[in-house]
């Protein structure tokens, strides 16, 4: 069992990492990032990362390091204007993994307005597991596996940060 | 959704596409759709799937041939048959799961069983059952080929043979092949499915598209330090790579005179993957693995559905009027170490489906597009370099990169196979 406290501090990550994401402010996510970071998106739920299956996104911290590059250049046509987004994130179960680590899960719905071309509504919901560490007294992100519901059919354009 | 009988009347397409202009309701009108389903989709060959992908017997993968659903499948006798996933009985889907292994195909409504070549073998309740089981198989597309593996099929069995769709461009299938020192790929990676909401010929088109590169893709070359710096980001005095019209349909980006190294293609230092380079010099020789080595994997398009996209492969799949989906998996080599696959599979997310570095752009700016044709339209222009064409000693008509040749091409032969008895000969075509 975690304390409240801890709870409390990790809920506010998660809150902040979402609403950075939401508002595309690229290199203040990326702040919340440590440098092993693993970012993916599979295709599949059970799938191993390390397998040859394709993923729809499999960043190691340096590729994501290029990701936020390529959205800060301001000429990222996919995110030019950047997608309007909230989203909610619901039934966080935390687990303390061991010396100021834990594991995270929760349901996420984002809903994301595609104002760059055909401006519609498009709904994301997700199955997210984040892992975070306690360093130099704050909280980092080293984990955020996205697995979405739909992600064996057919997916549309996916440029922001999920 | 489109009404399946749609009796209006189809539109001249000798007056919507010429060599220097093709209209706009091409790309939204659903007549025009109809009939590409029928005169592309139904009556021309099409690309199903690698015979990788199905390596034993009872393996099957479903695909859609334009809206016909299907799945291609083994035998035990190794041939690969083309079935409409539709029981013969009253209808239903015979193989729902994307891929999977039969030994027999069981219908789950009644438990009609088919063998895996489709023939009906066993009805349920057979006392109320008069018919003739011969008369009651699944519907097989009458026409399956392969060629180095890439199995393609047609409803049509008056279709002229694959090889002569496939023309001259067999040489692309070749070069695709021969990245691997044993002359085999492997299509094992999974399918990716990127749902882009314009016309499915804008992906031929611009897969072949050598001059936008600059203009939509200038976050992936301000971000990111790559081959295609050489290869089709330099400026117009510059650049050494062509477009090319193979004829038939088939078009092609020719990176490989931007290349001045082994692997440059590949992103690496051409000491990079020592195991490979020796294998592709031992397989294939100095002069002719030395060649593939430096020139890379072809950037190619073969008519209507196949993209032969450096180290992936992509299936294009009409939708509606204004969807189709680009479906990609890494193309791994036969005979390589890991490495050399792994390399190819990150590669591979980052330049194709929803997310990469690449194609998220293309994708916005062909839903842009598709937009700016609605409603009464207008003309698109293609004509860009018709005066600075070549015409190469095998008939491969070859231009600046940045030239319309490769659309003009799929244009050409989109026109003959639209407009029947169209006194416009394919000007490229082998067959």
């Amino acid at each position: 069992m975690i304390s409240v406290e801890d709870r409390l501090e990790i809920e506010a990550f998660l809150f902040k990492e979402a609403r950075l994401a939401d508002e595309s402010r690229y290199s203040e996510w990326e702040a919340l990032v440590d440098d092993d970071m693993h970012y993916w998106v599979p295709l599949r739920e059970s799938q191993d990362p390390d397998s040859d299956q394709v993923s729809l996104l499999n960043d190691n911290r340096t590729r994501l390091a290029t990701r936020i590059r390529q959205l800060n250049t301001g000429v990222r046509h996919a995110q030019l204007p950047p997608s309007r987004m909230r989203r909610s994130i619901a039934n966080i179960e935390i687990e303390e993994l061991g010396a100021d680590e834990y594991a995270v899960g929760a349901n996420v719905v984002l809903y994301e307005f595609r104002r760059q071309a055909t401006k519609e509504l498009e709904v994301w919901p997700a199955r997210v597991e984040y892992k975070l560490r306690r360093k130099d007294g704050e909280l980092k992100m080293f984990r955020k596996h996205i697995f979405l519901l739909n992600s064996e059919g057919s997916v549309r354009g996916l440029s922001f940060i999920i | 959704m489109i009404k399946q009988t749609d009796t209006s009347k189809s539109p001249r397409y000798d007056e919507l596409i010429t060599d220097a202009r093709v209209h706009s309701s091409l790309y939204t009108d659903e007549k025009v759709f109809e009939d590409e389903l029928n005169r592309i989709f139904r009556m021309g060959w099409v690309f199903i799937c690698h015979d990788s992908e199905i390596p034993t017997a009872g393996d099957f993968v479903r695909r859609n041939v334009g809206r016909e659903p299907v799945f291609a499948i083994r035998s035990r006798d190794d041939e690969i048959s083309v079935i409409v996933n539709r029981c013969a009985h009253r209808g239903n889907i015979i193989c729902q799961e994307d891929k999977g292994n039969r030994k027999a195909l069981v219908c789950q409504y009644h438990g009609w069983a088919y063998d895996t070549k489709g023939a009906l073998v066993d009805v349920p309740y057979p006392g109320g059952f008069k018919g003739d089981f011969s008369c009651h198989g699944l519907e097989r597309l009458p026409l399956v080929d392969s060629y180095q593996g890439f199995v393609f099929a047609s409803f049509n069995e008056n279709a002229p043979p694959l090889l002569d769709h496939l023309g001259r461009a067999t040489e692309l299938i070749d070069r695709a092949v021969e990245m691997s020192p044993v002359g085999r790929i492997r299509l094992s990676g999974g399918w990716v499915q990127h749902q882009l909401n314009c016309n499915w010929k804008m992906l031929p088109e611009n897969d072949t598209d050598g001059y936008h590169v600059n203009f939509v893709h200038p976050s992936f070359a301000q971000a990111i330090r790559s081959n295609y710096d050489e290869a089709v980001l330099d400026d117009e005095e510059s650049l050494k790579s062509l477009a090319k019209d193979w004829g038939n349909g088939h078009t092609e980006l020719f990176f490989s005179p931007s290349y001045t190294r082994p692997l440059e293609w590949f992103g690496c230092a051409e000491d990079r993957h020592p195991a490979y380079t020796k294998a592709m010099l031992d397989a294939y020789g100095e002069q002719k693995g030395g060649r593939i080595l430096r020139d890379g994997p072809p950037h190619a398009v073969i008519f209507p559905n196949l993209f032969l996209g450096e180290m992936n492969i992509v299936r294009f799949e009409p939708v509606a009027p204004g969807v189709c989906l680009h479906v990609h998996t890494p193309m791994y080599l036969e005979g390589v170490e890991d490495d050399v696959n792994r390399r190819i599979l990150r590669q591979s997310e980052g330049a194709l489906g929803p997310t990469a570095f690449l194609l998220a752009d293309d994708c916005v700016i062909a839903e842009r597009a598709q937009s700016a044709l609605q409603g009464k339209g207008g003309w698109l222009d293609l004509s860009r370099g018709a005066e600075r064409e070549v015409v190469e000693d095998d008939g491969v008509i070859s231009s600046h990169l940045t030239d319309e040749t490769p659309n003009r091409g799929f244009w050409r032969h989109y026109r003959r196979i639209m407009q029947p008895g169209s006194p416009t000969s394919d000007v490229g075509a082998v067959a």
